[in-house]
């Protein structure tokens, strides 16, 4: 913040004033005093904050090789991200028909804070190669300067001709039993603008990062409980079928 | 032959029926596997809170004697909470004429966490022997259950002197004031002790206390009087209240009391 010119601190007036007052001059050093002791519980402040990054930090490093286990046994569950997906409550709906598809191509879900913590994080899905974009990973990258604002990078996506994504159209079908997104999920990884202090918090990111990354199978198995108590009698009926998606498969 | 095809097709189901048996059943196991790894997570995350806590509960115990020396200062700044309220953009709002007055009986102010850090909290005024009320300590108290979320809150009940404290009564708003001075006593907030969950608002102007002015009043101290200052002096001068009500106590070395005005280094 630039000072104003000419603008005197409180303790120069004061102690100008002290210089013809002996009771000013004795509020003037209590209250530089006061400064002091201020000066001394910021440092106290910053010594604490240190100390709580450098937990965060190393407890962060023993949950990495944790997830990277984690990450080998979602592999063998099929659809395992899509159903997280479609059984949380705010990301359900922001998959369109497309976009559900889409999710069946993806392998992994990687969410990896930057090794300090404190200046950034990102999120990944890896792809099996697919009909629909070119890109086998698509990233999201946050970086927190220290003044305030965040920095903003997202893959770019090359959507393969004739998807609905890059024809900007997406055929919401009546009747289906969760509301359909209209504009693709995707479009997020291309919603790059710096935002500051003031402005929203890329809320998809903060959903994934802070409410489904560490505990994915709180949602996983709501969808299983659901469909489970709505086929009782149908001992097939896995997980990641959905009956919308099965007209439309591909057998293999 | 009719018969053979028949065993045939028959084995080929019961090879089908097999393999999708085996395949829920390997997905039972995966889910287990996961299920396991969750658990382990929870247990990591449940002992880095601990950590966490641990470090929290430590530098409170060093802030502790630094607060105990800060309040033994403040006592040789006349009407320091005072002042320090009045310029505090939200709280300044809080005080009537009347509050206004008896806070000039207000000998401290003290925000302290129970020594655990995450069961709750208190807030006391103390008060020197004045014309409003009996107490000379004022005390809010927040406790966080554990269990359920809750807060329970617990303040003293302010037993009034006659003819004081009347929350409808008469209050001579002097006209031409420069700050609005409110209608509810500030000191209703003590009889605010409704239990609160984590879905109800919480008690703001405990927050602000707590968060913001107790980790550096100096700042709003400061500021009021910086105003009064220029203002005597016929200058035009822009109070810092906007700035300072937005920045972190971590950026309370951008004030310009220390080096006489000019501009920071930083």
């Amino acid at each position: 913040m630039v000072a104003d010119k000419g603008k005197k601190s409180k303790v120069a007036e004061m102690a100008e004033e002290a210089d013809s007052d002996p009771i000013d001059g004795d509020l003037v050093l209590s209250v530089e005093k006061l400064q002091e002791v201020q000066d001394e519980l910021e440092k106290v402040n910053e010594e604490a904050s240190d100390k709580v990054l450098e937990v965060e930090q190393k407890y962060n490093e023993i949950r990495r090789p944790v997830y990277i286990r984690r990450n080998e046994i979602i592999k063998t569950i099929p659809d395992f991200w899509l159903t997280a997906f479609l059984s949380h409550p705010a990301l359900c709906d922001l998959l369109s028909e497309e976009d559900q598809k889409i999710f069946k191509y993806i392998k992994s879900l990687d969410v990896e804070d930057f090794s300090d913590v404190a200046s950034g994080y990102s999120i990944t899905f890896n792809v099996d190669e697919n009909p629909y974009f070119e890109e086998t990973k698509l990233t999201k990258t946050f970086t927190f300067y220290d003044e305030g604002t965040t920095k903003i990078t997202g893959t770019n996506i090359k959507w393969k001709e004739g998807t609905a994504a890059s024809n900007g159209v997406n055929h919401v079908k009546k009747g289906n039993k969760r509301p359909l997104a209209e504009e693709s999920f995707f479009s997020w990884f291309s919603e790059t603008h710096q935002k500051d202090v003031a402005e929203l918090h890329d809320e998809i990111a903060e959903l994934i990062k802070e409410d489904l990354w560490p505990n994915p199978l709180k949602y996983f198995n709501n969808e299983a409980d659901e469909e489970d108590s709505d086929d009782d009698a149908d001992d097939e009926e896995e997980n990641g079928d959905d009956d919308e998606q099965d007209d439309v498969e591909d057998s293999d | 032959m009719g018969a053979d095809k028949g065993k045939k097709l028959k084995v080929a189901e019961k090879l089908e029926e097999k393999d999708s048996e085996s395949i829920v059943e390997k997905l039972f196991v995966s889910v287990e596997k996961l299920q396991e790894i969750q658990d382990e997570l929870e247990t990591i995350n449940e002992e880095a809170s601990d950590k966490v806590l641990e470090v929290e509960q430590k530098f409170n115990e060093i802030r502790r004697p630094v607060y105990d020396k800060r309040t033994e200062i403040i006592k040789s700044i006349p009407d320091f909470w005072l002042t320090a309220f009045l310029s505090h953009p939200a709280l300044g709002d809080l005080l009537t004429e009347e509050d206004q007055k008896i806070f000039k009986h207000l000998s401290s102010l003290e925000v302290e966490d129970f020594k655990d850090v995450k069961s709750g909290y208190s807030i006391t005024l103390h008060f020197n022997l004045n014309p409003y009320f009996e107490d000379t300590k004022l005390t809010k108290t927040f406790t966080y259950a554990d269990d359920d979320g809750t807060t329970k809150i617990t303040a003293t009940s302010i037993k009034w002197k006659e003819g004081m404290g009347i929350p409808n009564g008469v209050n001579h708003e002097k006209k031409g004031n420069k700050r609005p001075a409110s209608d509810e006593s500030f000191f209703s907030w003590f009889t605010d002790t409704q239990e609160k969950d984590h879905s109800d608002i919480h008690d703001e102007i405990a927050e602000i206390i707590k968060e913001d002015l107790w980790p550096n009043p100096l700042t709003y101290f400061n500021n009021d009087a910086d105003e009064e200052d220029f203002d005597e002096e016929g200058t035009v001068e822009e109070g810092k209240d906007g700035d300072d009500s937005e920045e972190d106590e971590d950026d309370q070395e951008d004030d310009d009391d220390e080096d006489g005005g000019e501009e920071d280094g930083k």
